[in-house]
């Protein structure tokens, strides 16, 4: 397997800003690896520790101890984020751009030459379904065209690699619909993709693989079926992982 | 019923209408014998004075061209009121070009900081001493019984600027506000003297300033002494020009008793009384 | 070097997409065209003390662009959170704090152009006469001056999460070297020890803020400073811009931006 993404015994521990209070540990020791062309899923219940590994992925923590790489380059770097795309849980860009300026300096970012970011941004505002509003302020747009602008600039660098956390989190039925569509077509591009969600039934239908990950520590990892066997579905599956009891209905 | 946010509208902006109207000549009593309705007076409050004296110092900065001591310099005190001293008094222009109050630089850092401010002692001249006008005109708004104002603005006025009417109507201005200054009284002498020649009406406003001076209280006095011996040294020099030589006599005779020369004074009797001898056949 | 201009890029269309700079512009116009319209002794030629309100209000401005631009650039990011998606770009911390500053000082230096060409005509309109070299070397001091002021707020706005806190800390120390730091040396003096000797140090490490004033020259026609002696602060300046932005990627290269 060509190992896209990897990190090994990774240790998060964030420190208290009161006196003598201990440290806390968020990741202890994980292991993962995710290759090339999978569309990986990443589970756990809130608190976990999903977005703590997205966030030592993706540069913003330091790992405490361990080690992350992408395409096998140390995480701190920043070039190993040069083939990766991210969408966050939430839109947050600039709001006083429209959307071709804010795709046009995400292209500026990684260095895409003038004549193919205008290329890409045509098509991708097209994918998304925005060129009617490609001169409008960010600000003026509703929700789900946010996460349509959050989701064309996570592609802009055409990436190898799309690490999407909740990507259809507060999105409508229909936007949900197309973020898998455009999910499944990465796939089939042969792209990797590695989001979080907790939407079981979602990561059933798209994913390769799954990890459940509670209080830091990975539980489980596996394809989706091996995951599930004997359980129901996935979602039972998990509750069980993550040592979830069900009370008796009265 | 519903009412129409423009009906609401139009209600609170009439009772806005009425209400000004009403408050008006009232508001306009509250601040009377405070402000006089001047506009700085009124920004300002209590703190015009200080301001205005601040505006007087702008205006010595800007007859300076920037070349001017902060608080921070050393004998700052000595350098105050040097557009006072310029009042045709040569030595003390000079002394004060001769002097220095930047001293050696203290350090790389004071050395290399005086490329970036000015360090060369110049005056306003060739008609520029205008620029220190405004300062002037804002200092006498907002403290109009600062005397130095009327008097250091007269002067430039009528020696630098050529502008002997507008000097005359800022003095008045500045009488409108102070009439028992001996001070600006003994300026409007000097004008009526000096600028428009008319000898009577510059002894009339002399012996005003010599009128008021006496019936100033003591300490008012000891505070004018030396504007008293300049106007009755006017006044006797006036007559003595007019050929009252007796009249002059009593004038130097009254500046003897405050001045701290009277030994010059004297001289000057003594020549008049032989003018005198020389008259009688 | 594409990284940091697509970042400064983004800081000066945010600038002239708000509306603070042309507000500040018309507050200086309509000031300006006041201090020009009052009559003092029926005489029209008098021009200084409008060229002084004028340069005044340019630098009162300048700095409010500068200081409120630059103290809410970090903090927005992190609160808006636009901060995680340009993280996850192939851009360095680095490259962020080096762009944030160009955008800051290139904007302000576009806002002081404009506030420059509007001192010059009013200037012109009464003196007729053009000092170029006295503007240029008022203007390009004035920008100096602000790249370290800038430089210095964004170290701050890496340690204090509230723009207004940058702010307000930022204007206070600012006017307090502009005022006092030329006579530091002189207060020292007049100081018992060990106060003297705090200020006498104070007064030595501290940035020279006071030399980049060069609005006397301006203001009284007083010719220019020479050109090697601008080169000089220039330098001093650009020494400490890169002391203050070195600090302040230090202070952000390893910060936990997720809390």
């Amino acid at each position: 397997m060509n190992v896209i993404l990897k990190t090994e015994k990774l240790r998060v521990e964030y420190r208290s800003r009161e006196f003598r209070q201990a440290a806390k540990v968020a990741l202890q020791g994980l292991d993962l690896e995710v290759g090339a062309g999978e569309v990986f899923g990443f589970l756990g219940p809130n608190g976990a520790g999903k977005t703590t590994t997205m966030n030592v992925l993706l540069g913003f923590v330091p790992p405490t101890g361990g080690s992350a790489s992408l395409f096998g380059i140390d995480v701190r770097q920043p070039i190993a984020r040069q083939r990766i795309g991210y969408l966050p849980e939430q839109t947050y860009y600039y709001k006083f751009l429209t959307a071709e300026e804010l795709l046009r300096f995400y292209a500026k970012i990684f260095d895409i030459p003038s004549a193919e970011a205008d290329r890409r941004i045509a098509s991708l505002l097209k994918l998304v379904e925005l060129e009617h509003a490609a001169k409008r302020p960010i600000k003026s747009y509703s929700k789900g065209m946010q996460q349509r602008v959050g989701l064309a600039q996570a592609l802009i660098n055409n990436p190898d690699l799309l690490v999407l956390d909740e990507p259809t989190s507060g999105l409508d039925p229909l936007g949900r619909m197309k973020v898998r569509e455009i999910i499944q077509r990465l796939k089939n591009e042969g792209k990797t993709v590695f989001f979080s969600s907790h939407e079981l039934g979602e990561v059933e239908t798209v994913c390769d693989r799954v990890a459940i990950v509670h209080e830091g520590v990975l539980k489980a990892v596996g394809a989706v079926a091996e995951i599930s066997a004997g359980h129901e579905n996935l979602e039972k599956a998990f509750l069980q992982i993550v040592g979830f009891q069900t009370a008796p209905l009265p | 019923m519903k009412a129409s946010p423009f009906f609401i509208l139009a209600g609170l902006a009439t009772l806005a209408f009425t209400l000004a109207v009403k408050l008006e000549p009232e508001a306009a009593g509250w601040t009377q014998g405070q402000n006089s309705g001047n506009f700085l007076g009124l920004m300002f409050g209590d703190g015009r004075k200080l301001l205005a004296n601040q505006f007087f110092t702008m205006a010595d900065v800007y007859f300076h061209s920037g070349y001017y001591p902060s608080i921070f310099d050393k004998n700052s005190s000595e350098q105050k009121e040097i557009i006072s001293a310029s009042h045709g008094k040569k030595e003390t222009e000079e002394d004060e070009k001769n002097e220095d109050f930047l001293g050696r630089p203290k350090d790389w850092i004071d050395a290399f900081g005086r490329n970036f401010k000015i360090t060369t002692h110049t005056h306003l001249e060739h008609g520029n001493e205008r620029e220190i006008l405004p300062w002037l005109r804002l200092a006498a708004d907002l403290d109009p019984h600062k005397i130095d104002t009327f008097t250091v603005g007269a002067f430039f006025l009528r020696d630098h600027l050529n502008r002997p009417d507008q000097a005359e109507a800022f003095l008045r201005e500045g009488l409108r506000q102070n009439p028992d200054s001996a001070e600006l009284l003994f300026e409007l002498g000097r004008f009526y003297n000096d600028s428009a020649h008319e000898v009577d009406r510059a002894r009339n406003v002399w012996e005003l300033g010599v009128r008021k001076f006496l019936q100033a209280s003591p300490a008012d006095q000891k505070e004018d002494k030396l504007i008293f011996e300049e106007i009755v040294v006017h006044l006797a020099y006036l007559e003595e020009q007019s050929g009252n030589y007796a009249q002059a006599i009593n004038w130097f005779r009254a500046a003897q008793k405050v001045s701290p020369n009277p030994g010059a004074l004297e001289a000057q009797i003594v020549e008049i009384q032989k003018k005198i001898s020389a008259k009688q056949p | 070097m594409n990284k940091i201009f697509a970042v400064a890029g983004v800081v000066i269309k945010e600038l002239y997409r708000r509306k603070d700079f042309y507000v500040l512009f018309v507050l200086t116009a309509l000031l300006t065209f006041a201090a020009g319209a009052v009559n003092f002794f029926h005489d029209e030629k008098i021009i200084r003390y409008v060229k002084d309100v004028c340069l005044l209000l340019i630098w009162v401005c300048s700095l409010v662009i500068a200081i409120v631009t630059t103290a809410r650039q970090i903090p927005a990011e992190r609160e808006a959170r636009t901060i995680f998606p340009l993280l996850a770009k192939p851009v360095s911390r680095w490259e962020v704090i080096v762009g944030k500053f160009l955008g800051c000082w290139l904007a302000t230096g576009i806002a002081l152009v404009v506030f420059y060409f509007f001192f010059a005509v009013i200037a012109s309109s009464r003196e007729h006469t053009w000092p170029l070299a006295t503007y240029l070397q008022a203007a390009w001091m004035q920008w100096s001056l602000l790249a370290i002021v800038i430089a210095m707020v964004m170290l701050g706005s890496i340690y204090f999460a509230a723009p207004s806190s940058t702010s307000t800390i930022s204007f206070i120390l600012v006017a307090g070297m502009m005022l006092v730091g030329g006579h530091l040396n002189k207060i020292a003096l007049q100081q018992p020890e060990p106060m003297q000797s705090v200020l006498a140090v104070i007064y030595f490490i501290m940035p020279h803020l006071e030399w980049y004033y060069l609005s006397d020259f301006v203001v009284y026609n007083m010719g220019s400073v020479p050109w090697v002696k601008i080169v000089a602060a220039t330098l001093y300046a650009a020494a400490w811009t890169g002391f203050f932005l070195v600090l302040a990627w230090v202070g952000f290269r390893h910060k936990n931006l997720t809390t």
